[in-house]
């Protein structure tokens, strides 16, 4: 084969991961923005919505329809325990962002072993077909499952940056993301929202989980590969803004895909952290600003 | 007996990397999550000089600790220009590149197959081939490094550590050219976490990439926050607790795959708790 013909079925395996990555680092990016700290327990939100898939769906036997529902909400209702229990008593101290850090740390090892210890560290597929009808574009080959992974990602986007424009819940989000303090000053009930946006932040990373299990498969340490590539996205992309971090998912996707062509696949997540330092290094603000 | 020399020496090794890391962490308030790449590096650096060449154990341990300096000489750089959340971001990318050059290097590292057949230690005639002698020559290294650990703290050089965790723009102020203070003492952290390596490599006679991935440099800097930062005792008490609670686990009677995995929620519950109610572990003297 030569070595041309692969070109657009990277192109097109960058659009798919890009738009994995999109929802990750959308959900990250919401969080993040309210709350101002690198939350690594997100990475455990995104395996979960992938695990309660598998448990509903493939354990249990429930129609796929509702099993993903599910899923999303289970994860966003991890999310928004995880705050309440967590990061709401520490915020609520004024503890340092170090502190947080290192409390999400603990929320992403601890759900990762208990998800291990219900379903084992094994590999995971959950489409109970293995052969979903691929279809052929420009040349390159993409799944149906990938085909859903990037309408939705679109979607995703479409409403998030509609809620920020359109709605009073968007608009005050941005308030307790610009200041918290002054926020409540003016009566919003920070708590409360900040809840809901770990809820919602939350339910986008477990559906992105749910479309990487019916792509590639879950394993319980999956949360913490892509959260890393989510946030790398959100950064390169310029944290706190929602094109910022599409742009960053499609440019990781790019970069990774296109940077492992003529290395081995295993270079990945390398390359993805080069390019999160090289972005600190020289353009630590991201490709757009907030 | 034996188990319990085997435990003892696992200890010295993980106490050698709390206090390696404490000096970045702890003292100088850099939150570094990385240790476990220094610590691959010195550990490969022996198996491969020991393998190929047949260099002698003691002189790897040099050579280990010079290639993981100038590797931390060039990570730390690159810290360097980071604060806080940042700083911790760009150190876990390091460890994963680093991890995947371990994986990749196939030539050199032998990929995920690692490298077997790594000897004990021998000095003159004497080898270090039963676990007692063994664990001897642990106690040593790790007293040494102890009393590394003990001198920079006392010194001036430590005192100026402990002002930049402090409060870094005012040691600036005073003069004081704090990227060579913060350079110094994560390139010290990388070498004597190779040390660390070098042993384990030693000791286990065989090393894969599998021992220094994120999870461990998530698990060290468990041990330093368990014992508490900034204090001697702390990588110590850490050191302990951390690498006993797993046999504990295992005497319940879990089966090891379960054990593995509920010694890890155990350690990311350990992380939570003190958090929230004693974040400056059990007998710190800085929390974050």
């Amino acid at each position: 084969m030569n070595s041309m013909d692969i070109v657009p079925q990277l192109i097109l395996n960058s659009i798919i991961a890009g738009a994995i990555y999109t929802m990750i680092a959308l959900g990250f990016n919401l969080i993040y923005g309210t709350t101002k700290f690198f939350d690594l327990g997100y990475g455990s939100f995104i395996a979960i919505g992938g695990y309660s898939v598998l448990f509903f769906y493939r354990t249990l036997g429930f129609n796929l329809y509702i099993s993903i529902p599910l899923g999303i909400f289970i994860a966003g209702l991890v999310g928004f325990v995880v705050y309440r229990l967590i990061y709401s008593t520490l915020r609520s101290r004024k503890s340092s962002n170090m502190v947080l850090l290192v409390a999400s740390l603990g929320v992403l090892t601890t759900i990762q072993a208990i998800i291990a210890i219900f379903f084992t560290s094994q590999f995971h597929v959950l489409s109970l077909k293995n052969s979903s009808n691929p279809i052929s574009i420009f040349g390159g080959v993409i799944t149906q499952t990938q085909l859903v992974t990037f309408i939705l990602g679109i979607a995703v986007m479409v409403l998030i940056a509609t809620v920020f424009r359109c709605s009073l819940f968007g608009k005050t989000i941005k308030a307790i993301g610009d200041d918290e303090e002054v926020s409540r000053i003016v009566g919003i009930n920070t708590n409360n929202i900040i809840g809901w946006v770990f809820f919602i932040g939350s339910a986008i990373g477990g559906l992105a989980g749910i479309l990487i299990g019916f792509d590639t498969g879950v394993e319980p340490m999956m949360g913490l590969s892509f959260l890393l590539k989510g946030m790398v996205a959100s950064i390169i992309g310029g944290i706190g803004n929602v094109y910022g971090s599409v742009l960053g998912a499609f440019l990781l996707a790019f970069i990774e895909n296109f940077g492992i062509w003529k290395i081995s696949g295993e270079w990945k997540d390398a390359v993805a952290f080069s390019v999160l330092i090289v972005f600190l290094l020289f353009r630590p603000q991201g490709v757009l600003k907030r | 007996m034996e188990y319990l020399i085997h435990l003892l020496i696992l200890i010295s090794i993980y106490a050698i990397l709390g206090l390696s890391l404490d000096l970045v962490v702890g003292l100088t308030g850099l939150l570094s999550v990385t240790q476990a790449a220094f610590y691959g590096i010195g550990a490969y650096t022996t198996a491969i000089l020991l393998t190929n060449l047949n260099i002698n154990f003691f002189l790897s341990i040099i050579f280990g600790m010079i290639i993981a300096g100038v590797s931390g000489l060039v990570i730390g750089l690159v810290l360097s220009k980071f604060k806080g959340d940042y700083y911790a971001l760009g150190s876990f990318g390091f460890n994963v590149i680093v991890y995947t050059i371990l994986l990749n290097w196939q030539s050199l590292t032998g990929g995920p197959l690692g490298i077997p057949g790594i000897s004990r230690p021998n000095l003159f005639t004497f080898s270090f081939s039963n676990n007692l002698s063994f664990l001897i020559l642990s106690i040593v290294i790790f007293l040494i490094i102890f009393g590394i650990y003990y001198f920079i703290s006392k010194s001036s050089f430590g005192r100026v550590l402990r002002a930049i965790r402090e409060d870094e723009e005012v040691i600036s102020v005073f003069g004081y050219h704090t990227l060579w203070f913060k350079m110094s003492i994560f390139v010290i952290g990388a070498m004597l976490a190779s040390v660390a390596g070098s042993l384990f490599a030693s000791y286990i006679t065989f090393v894969d990439p599998s021992s220094f991935t994120l999870t461990e440099s998530i698990f060290v800097l468990s041990i330093i926050i368990l014992g508490g930062l900034a204090n001697r005792r702390g990588a110590i008490i850490g050191a302990v607790c951390l690498v006993l609670l797993p046999e504990i686990l295992r005497f319940v009677g879990f089966p090891s795959e379960i054990a593995a995995q509920i010694r890890q929620a155990a350690y990311g519950l350990i992380l939570i708790l003190l958090m929230l109610y004693r974040p400056q572990g059990l007998v710190g003297e800085y929390k974050f």
